[in-house]
């Protein structure tokens, strides 16, 4: 369920790497837990964020939730769509509902990151 | 006993209407309308304003609740104006009826303090008259704030006063200030279909409040698309062809066809008479007072905006009482340990007592209980989801020392905290009682509880 080419970090937030540049979003699980996605607080081209940290946040009809960036680095692209449309982030966490490109600062912290198998492991031990 | 009083506002004319309860012969003096800036230029005219945002964004909003419905839904600015002149009419005849019945004179015109006992109006017509008291009630408010860099000339660059009669609805608006009437301001006009940036020189909006609740109130104005640049600094403002432009330190202009300055009040202190009279005056022109509501000249009382404090149509009115019996020979303190007050932003927002930062600051231990609104099936029944209630109690003691909310109705809300300030209840007592369902009030309950990690509805520890 959860793809093998991606990277995961433990707060449910994936990572796709290309060159020097991360895409990331929220995992299948975390959308699922969320319930259906009202709004997105989309972070800003140009900021710096920390892997671990919060930098955005998404609301549901049931909650409010950090979104947790994967990756140290600059956010260089965001995914505008979602600001009308948060609801792709339910329909296609993986796809369509990416959330933003960080141009990382170390790609060595991607090793830190979980595979598929492991965070599927990871959600399980979460339950 | 013969009392004048000046100002008819909401501290002014329920003064004059308590003093003549109490038995006194009252004469108001007012420059203007009955009902002040309150009702003619504030609290009323704005929130018939608000409630006209309402309706579009539910209109707009009708197929989410599955009535079938088509067409454009728009703002008529000139039925929306006659609606709440209608309503600010009805309201000032009421006031008007009300000085009748208790056989209250009413005098147009304005006042000048001639001597400790006695006042000149200068009436419309240019005559004058003089009137001779017992006691006094200074009570003339306050107006917009200008700043002497870019003074209001009610076309282009506009007070509070100006936006509640809006001949037309621009396309664009930049609000200088993101207090009270800024956001609110804010709200009705992006309702309306506007363009709005506001600047603020703090780095918040809403300065004075808890600051987790003006941050919701700003992921609010991020999902409204309402720009919001704090901490800038505001060089110089310039008219342009199709109207202003706003220079930035840093040199950034944004640019806009109107202008709402809202970055306070000044205090109508000047042409009263009170320096020469030798009544003590702030240096904001606010005139000092004691518990009583009386100023340094014995027999001189002072209620309202034009004392300086808190700029509330409420607290005017319980000084305005206060001032009266004192006035009266009935002895009344003024108390201001729960005051209640309300932002009628989209959402709403309701406080009341100590803000979070406040009682960090004062050194208080303290423990926080919040329920988010969406947690409330209420909240999703009527869709109206976002929001926050906060309660913040005594560590040791859990007496409550302040209820913060926003979210749908809060500043209706917030009176059930302010009730159980005013009873000294504490957070476990409040959470106690039973609260009806499905109500917005089981929010309040739930944060309550969750002072003491209680709650029973609570999705997560925020």
């Amino acid at each position: 369920m959860n793809p093998d080419d991606l990277k995961y970090h433990k707060e449910h937030a994936w990572a796709r790497l290309s060159g020097k540049k991360v895409t990331m979003g929220i995992t299948d699980y975390a959308q699922e837990a969320l319930g259906d996605i009202v709004y997105i607080d989309l972070p800003e081209t140009d900021t710096h964020v920390e892997a671990g940290t919060e930098m955005s946040e998404i609301e549901s009809t049931k909650t409010s939730s950090p979104v947790i960036a994967p990756v140290s680095g600059t956010i260089v692209d965001v995914n505008d769509k979602l600001a009308d449309n948060p609801e792709i982030i339910n329909e296609d966490p993986y796809g369509k509902g990416w959330i933003a490109v960080i141009e990382i600062d170390a790609p060595a912290e991607l090793d830190e990151l979980m595979d598929g198998a492991d965070y599927e492991r990871h959600i399980e031990e979460d339950k | 006993m013969n009392i004048v009083v000046v100002g008819a506002g909401p501290g002014g004319y329920v003064a004059a209407l308590k003093a003549a309860q109490l038995g006194a012969m009252v004469t108001v003096v007012e420059r203007s309308e009955v009902g002040g800036t309150c009702l003619n230029r504030g609290c009323i005219p704005t929130k018939s304003l608000v409630a006209s945002a309402e309706a579009l964004a539910k209109a707009r909003r009708l197929g989410e609740f599955g009535i079938d419905a088509s067409g454009d839904f728009r703002p008529n600015i000139a039925s929306i104006l006659d609606r709440k002149n209608k309503i600010v009419e009805t309201q000032r005849k009421g006031i008007r009826a009300l000085f009748k019945n208790a056989g209250i004179t009413l005098i147009e015109g304005r006042a000048c303090l001639q001597g400790p006992r006695t006042i000149r109006v200068d009436k419309p017509d240019g005559s004058q008259i003089s009137l001779g008291a017992d006691r006094i009630i200074l009570a003339t408010g306050s107006r917009p704030a200008a700043l002497p860099l870019f003074p209001f000339d009610s076309e282009i660059i506009l007070s509070s006063d100006d936006a509640v009669d809006l001949k037309e609805l621009s396309s664009s608006f930049i609000i200088i200030g993101a207090g009270v009437i800024g956001c609110e301001f804010a709200c009705i006009l992006r309702e309306f279909g506007c363009e709005v940036t506001i600047l603020e020189a703090l780095p918040r909006a809403l300065s004075t409040e808890d600051a987790e609740i003006a941050e919701i109130l700003e992921k609010e104005f991020r999902k409204k698309k309402i720009k919001l640049l704090t901490g800038v600094v505001v060089e110089s403002v310039s008219r342009k062809e199709t109207g202003v432009a706003v220079t930035l330190k840093g040199d950034k202009e944004i640019v806009a066809e109107k202008l709402l300055v809202s970055v306070g009040r000044a205090l109508n202190t000047e042409g009263l008479g009170v320096e020469t009279l030798g009544v003590a005056v702030g240096p904001r022109g606010q005139i000092a007072v004691n518990e009583k509501m009386e100023t340094t000249i014995p027999g001189i009382y002072a209620i309202g905006d034009v004392t300086g404090g808190m700029l509330l149509a409420h607290v005017a009115s319980k000084q305005g009482m206060i001032a009266a019996s004192n006035a009266c020979g009935v002895d009344a303190l003024m108390d201001y340990r729960v005051v209640p007050a309300g932002i009628f932003t989209l959402p709403e927002i309701g406080s009341v007592g100590l803000r979070e930062h406040q009682v960090k600051n004062q050194g208080i231990p303290y423990r926080i209980g919040r329920f988010a609104v969406r947690g409330l099936g209420k909240a999703h029944a009527i869709g109206e989801i976002s929001g926050l209630m906060k309660v913040l109690a005594h560590a040791e003691t859990d007496a409550l020392l302040g209820v913060h909310i926003i979210g749908p109705h809060a500043t209706d809300l917030i009176h059930e905290g302010a009730a159980a300030m005013q009873a000294g209840m504490t957070a476990r007592a409040l959470a106690a009682m039973i609260h009806a369902h499905p109500t917005l009030a089981e929010g309040v309950m739930e944060a309550a509880e969750d002072v003491h990690g209680a709650a029973i509805h609570n999705p997560e520890k925020s």
